[in-house]
């Protein structure tokens, strides 16, 4: 029965536009930006740099992007009231709730796959028509793990704040306020009060912090960032689970 | 069979349901009936366990509906016409529910032929008319094959045609043994295919029972008479405690029966031309019945006094 909820899931999300188009955006948008880099950056010949530490950069974008289909992937079922039609034809609430949390990790693993092949590989494939000398990955190859941790990990906690605010601009103002303008404030206002840097503690800024090239310094480990992110996300499933199972559809 | 069995409902301080008991049986079309807001629709939800009742149980054919193993092969239901994504196509939302059960898309394509959307099942949702959302609600309804039947307001926006179809499908599955529930607020249509009514009223049951048990309780009959000597009648039954209600060509003659006031003009040599017994419609039966229970009250009349 479980692949059967997984499989309609998939179907749902492949069925309807906005997510398509924001996934299409969160994988071909950075191979386009990537692409046009690899053409017309390093002038006088030099790279200095891994590519996979340009591409880097694009984590926290393609990273809240990804969010931004978990909220839809969500969200949409309320605001359509198809979570009805959802839940009669799956009682078992919990079963719904893992296929969808599966569904969207299996989605940001195909697209974190499909980002990398397609950044990495027209990368190579441009700048060695340049003719120039660069590394595709060489040490960095903590990056790509990094990839496979925070999209998904964000991809979950779109779907769970979808679940919880089910309405799409609740969940999207959180999504994206929450890393933007929430953290900074409160993180910083904490920082400047007590001369500590607590920016450390803030929660998408560890998970930001896993697919930076170089790690801050004034930050937590790699490994401390990774944990206390999916803490924080883990926090948000646990919250969306209960009131998914517990509320009136 | 649906046993619903003390179920109740409470939102905040509001019972929505308050200690409902009926049964729906197979091979009958059962009618569901209430004033708006009287918890028709709070009841289907915690039948399909969308809402969580308080207290009380809905069985089908024994089990909680959360029990049921492939439960759209049980239960068919239509909630609301708009349960779907606008964006989607009629045979991809219907797809999607049948992946749930690992139904073939065969199956969908035959139920779409069954609901006449053959032609239209690669249109988006979001241009469909609300008859054509309705068809597509009932597709969802009978994708499974089951043998019970849920339906809140299917003829809602459906033309003639399609709400004589409607009434069609109710009837053809109760008479394959189905149990059917339906609520609606078309009586006419109602009294032309349920069998059995359930009425309620803030919540609460008024009645439960074959239509013709609540239009003997609750229709108003009156025999209905026409004759030249119609006042002097009118004197013998009052006499015997009836009622006058005079009309143009006659009379309407209350608390007393067609046969009393045949024998009555028999014995005093008057001349009938009409002598009818009449009986009220479902629908007066049912405003009769539900009269206490109306929570929503609107007037009527122009009201040009605050429009000067």
């Amino acid at each position: 029965m479980m692949l059967n909820v997984f499989r309609s899931e998939l179907f749902k999300l492949r069925t309807t536009r906005a997510p398509k188009v924001v996934l299409i955006c969160a994988v071909f948008l950075p191979m386009v930006i990537q692409a046009l880099i690899a053409q017309f950056a390093f002038k006088d010949g030099v790279v200095g740099s891994t590519v996979i530490a340009n591409v880097s950069g694009f984590g926290p974008l393609v990273a809240l992007l990804i969010g931004v289909v978990g909220v839809l992937c969500s969200t949409q079922e309320y605001s359509q009231g198809t979570i009805r039609i959802t839940l009669v034809a799956t009682p078992q609430r919990w079963t719904v709730l893992l296929a969808k949390l599966v569904t969207m990790v299996a989605v940001a693993i195909g697209a974190v796959v499909v980002l990398m092949i397609g950044c990495l590989g027209l990368s190579q494939i441009i700048m060695n028509a340049r003719g120039l000398q660069f590394e595709l990955i060489g040490e960095n190859d903590r990056i790509i793990l990094a990839f496979f941790v925070l999209v998904p990990l964000m991809a979950i906690l779109g779907l769970a704040l979808g679940v919880i605010f089910k309405s799409p601009p609740g969940a999207l103002s959180a999504l994206l306020l929450w890393p933007t303008i929430i953290e900074g404030l409160i993180f910083g206002l904490l920082t400047v009060a007590t001369d500590k840097n607590f920016f450390r503690w803030a929660p998408v800024q560890n998970g930001f912090q896993l697919v930076r090239d170089v790690l801050d310094s004034e930050m937590n480990s790699w490994g401390v960032s990774a944990m206390y992110f999916t803490a924080f996300v883990t926090v948000f499933v646990v919250l969306s689970a209960v009131l998914f199972v517990k509320r009136d559809a | 069979m649906i046993v619903v069995d003390r179920l109740t409902k409470t939102y905040g301080s509001k019972k929505a349901v308050d200690d409902l008991s009926f049964t729906v049986t197979p091979g009958r079309v059962t009618g569901f009936l209430g004033p708006n807001g009287s918890g028709k629709s709070t009841t289907m939800r915690c039948m399909l366990g969308l809402d969580a009742a308080d207290a009380g149980s809905v069985t089908f054919d024994g089990k909680k509906y959360s029990d049921l193993d492939q439960p759209l092969t049980h239960v068919g239901s239509l909630l609301d016409a708009g349960d779907a994504h606008k964006g989607r196509s009629a045979q991809n939302h219907l797809r999607w529910i049948a992946m749930t059960h690992g139904f073939p898309k065969s199956r969908v394509d035959e139920v779409l032929h069954q609901v006449g959307m053959s032609d239209v099942a690669k249109t988006k949702v979001g241009k469909f008319s609300l008859g054509m959302r309705q068809r597509l609600g009932l597709a969802v309804a009978l994708l499974g094959n089951p043998h019970t039947v849920i339906l809140d307001e299917p003829a809602n926006g459906l033309d003639p045609e399609g709400i004589r179809w409607t009434r069609d499908v109710m009837r053809s599955l109760a008479d394959a043994g189905r149990s059917v529930l339906v609520s609606s607020h078309q009586l006419v249509e109602l009294s032309l295919v349920a069998d059995d009514l359930v009425v309620i009223g803030q919540g609460k049951l008024i009645s439960a029972g074959p239509i013709a048990q609540f239009m003997t309780q609750h229709a108003k009959s009156w025999v209905r008479v026409v004759s030249p000597q119609f006042d002097a009648l009118a004197t013998l039954v009052t006499a015997q405690g009836g009622t006058v209600e005079r009309t143009n060509d006659g009379g309407d003659f209350h608390a007393v029966t067609a046969i009393q006031v045949g024998e009555i003009a028999a014995t005093n040599n008057i001349v009938l031309h009409e002598l009818s017994p009449q009986t009220g419609s479902l629908e007066q039966a049912f405003l009769d019945a539900t009269d206490a229970s109306v929570e929503f009250r609107g007037e009527t009349g122009s009201s040009s006094e605050g429009i000067k």
